[in-house]
């Protein structure tokens, strides 16, 4: 039978693209029934779609080679009998259906493991204290910032110690879509007891990514109760959003307002040291021998996030290992030539200038000149202490390209930007785009 | 056990025995190791048309299969019907290689997709590859959460061959046929006919069928002949 099915893919190889038999067709298993053959899907929506598009035409080519009618069965599984083979083939089921309550943290996220620096110590802490004092310190604790800065990790983190000091703590995690998925699931199999029972019933909820939830309107409804059941039961709770709950739209006003009970912590974008120390520490992690010049080199180029770094670093070891070649700057040089945009490569000080005087909208000839009025001065010092920053520019170089000023007046430029960003959330957001206007990270 | 073994059923061209790699060997070494190893990191393939980019994927998935892990490949460009769905109901093999990554670019519901996918992949222990015109950095994603998980992926870059290269392919390719292909003629298909080694792969096909039909050795205006008459 197995032949017959080998001989019916072969057939309709002739008829079909090889896209559709890759896609669709090729990932079935085959295995003989009494009168004919199972098939199986690796997914729902794979079995959906040989039902919908192919099933008709396969069990013409299985008749026509068999001489005689043969029944197809298809259903989700592998031929070796595990019905499925990872967990759920529909969207997002989460862990709903598993009675036992289970730890689903990631041991690898502790705060031994965490790097910290300016941009994140404050998190940090409170999350350290979270996880020392669940459902008393603060709640909720909501860590909010950009894509790959490390909120994940604080979570689980925190959940690590909660379980590391009182190893009954139920703690459990959930990305924002399995919370979905879950409600969803117990809407459909009309088990919403179940549901509330297993989301309040815990020491500890986290949940990440409470964005995804706008929009959601029984989403955000069912989770505003599960909340409040929490909160009244002093039960800790520990989100993460990408920004600030009240400046997610589609979030419903009481949510928002409950968000804000807690403890809301920023993690910004970590500083140059800090992607140093974060890079060195995860080659280590890894087993990768990187020298200081090397992590140096990386942090200044790589400057979006946490995420990104690692990628880099992945794909030096992984060329390093391949080529046997040690990691040193040059051939760290070469291989973020490859990795990074055309775009991060070409920041040059004219680039600088101009969409410092474009950002600001200040003639360029102004920028260049000696005028001290506050409204070109202080461009001219953020543009000069942005060359410092994304090229390799020395600083009397630096000071020769804006109209052969003194290498003190720069490096003046360099700390009066520093400590304004400091204290001055304006002017650190204005220092943050223009990086990202200029490395398109 | 009557079960067909796996490794039969994926197509016999695009295996990682048949590709060439040229500059390209670090990127196949890679996608051999993702196809068998659950731990290995996962690879974003970045490079042009005709740089090989389905030819690893689909030899992925086929030496997966041989490893006895199931495997599934979405062409993200090539599909009919809604994306989003497509991605949100692949998840369940071992590893799932996405072709096409920069056609979900923009298309935000596709974007979320593919994000919830790869969350769900990396707790269940899945392995996922990836293929695109341009690296991460330089697609046009709208989903920053996307757009920073894939950049913690391994990059591997890839170059289209050389024109040496690519003659001694063809070159190859037909002797396999027991076709002998001179220089006068690889010259013209490379000119005339098409540049992508696919295309000329599958020509060779029809060449093997019509020559031996025709019962005549292939030159140049044979091939013009045939070449108008499938018009």
């Amino acid at each position: 039978m197995n032949d017959l099915w080998r001989r019916c893919l072969e057939r309709l190889e002739g008829e079909l693209s090889a896209e559709d038999m890759h896609t669709w067709l090729l990932p079935l298993q085959a295995r003989d029934a009494d009168d004919g053959v199972r098939l199986f899907a690796p997914n729902a929506y794979t079995l959906d779609v040989v039902r919908n598009e192919y099933l008709a035409r396969i069990q013409a080519v299985l008749a026509h080679l068999a001489g005689r009618a043969v029944e197809v069965q298809l259903e989700v599984g592998t031929a070796d009998g595990g019905r499925k083979p990872r967990a759920g083939a529909r969207p997002a089921p989460a862990a709903a259906a598993e009675p036992e309550f289970e730890h689903n943290l990631d041991p690898h996220y502790t705060f031994d493991s965490f790097v910290e620096g300016k941009s994140n110590q404050l998190g940090k802490a409170a999350a350290m204290q979270v996880a020392m004092n669940p459902g008393r310190a603060y709640n909720p604790l909501l860590l909010y910032g950009g894509t790959g800065l490390g909120k994940t990790h604080l979570m689980h983190a925190a959940g690590n110690l909660i379980r590391e000091r009182n190893a009954g703590t139920k703690v459990l995690y959930l990305r924002s879509e399995q919370f979905v998925g879950a409600m969803i699931e117990a809407l459909r199999t009309k088990n919403m007891d179940e549901f509330k029972r297993r989301f309040r019933s815990v020491d500890a909820l986290l949940i990440d990514d409470i964005q995804f939830f706008a929009g959601k309107n029984t989403t955000q409804e069912e989770f505003f109760h599960t909340f409040n059941a929490l909160f009244e039961g002093k039960q800790q709770i520990i989100l993460t959003c990408d920004r600030y709950p009240k400046e997610v739209e589609n979030l419903e006003p009481r949510l928002k307002s409950r968000l804000g009970w807690g403890l809301s912590v920023a993690i910004e974008p970590p500083d140059f040291e800090t992607r140093a120390a974060i890079l060195l520490a995860k080659a280590q992690h890894k087993g990768v021998a990187v020298p200081e010049d090397v992590a140096m080199l990386m942090a200044r180029r790589i400057r979006s996030n946490v995420r990104d770094l690692e990628g880099a670093l992945n794909t030096l070891a992984a060329r390093a290992n391949f080529f046997g070649r040690a990691i040193n700057l040059e051939f760290a040089q070469e291989t973020l030539r490859d990795l990074l945009s055309v775009h991060a490569q070409a920041v040059t000080i004219p680039n600088i200038q101009k969409a410092v005087a474009d950002y600001y909208q200040v003639r360029l000839s102004d920028l260049l000149s000696k005028r001290r009025v506050r409204s070109v001065a202080r461009p001219r010092q953020l543009a000069m202490a942005l060359a410092k920053e994304l090229t390799e520019h020395s600083l009397p170089e630096i000071g020769e390209a804006f109209g052969g000023r003194d290498h003190t007046t720069v490096l003046h430029a360099c700390r009066t930007i520093r400590s304004l960003s400091d204290s001055d959330v304006r002017m650190r957001q204005d220092w943050e785009k223009l990086i990202r206007i200029l490395t398109g990270q | 056990m009557d079960q067909l073994p796996l490794s039969l059923r994926w197509p016999r061209q695009q295996r990682f025995e048949h590709f060439a790699p040229g500059a390209n060997a670090a990127a196949l070494a890679l996608l051999q190791r993702a196809a068998r190893e659950d731990d290995a990191p996962w690879v974003v393939l970045a490079g042009p048309a005709s740089s090989g980019k389905t030819h690893l994927l689909v030899a992925a998935c086929q030496a997966a299969s041989e490893a006895g892990r199931s495997a599934q490949y979405l062409p993200l460009a090539g599909l009919r019907g809604p994306r989003e769905a497509a991605i949100r109901g692949v998840a369940g093999s071992a590893l799932i290689a996405l072709d096409d990554l920069q056609a979900i670019a923009g298309d935000r519901a596709a974007e979320h997709a593919l994000f919830d996918l790869y969350n769900r992949c990396r707790a269940e222990g899945a392995t996922l590859l990836f293929a695109a015109d341009a690296p991460p950095a330089q697609l046009a994603l709208t989903l920053p959460d996307l757009r920073s998980r894939l950049g913690a992926c391994t990059l591997a870059p890839l170059k289209p061959l050389d024109d040496a290269e690519r003659r001694a392919v063809l070159r190859a390719r037909a002797a396999a046929r027991g076709i002998e292909l001179d220089d006068a003629v690889l010259d013209w298909l490379f000119a005339r006919h098409a540049r992508d080694l696919g295309a000329l792969t599958a020509l060779l096909d029809r060449l093997d069928s019509a020559s031996l039909a025709a019962q005549r050795r292939i030159t140049v205006p044979f091939l013009r002949e045939l070449l108008a008459r499938e018009g």
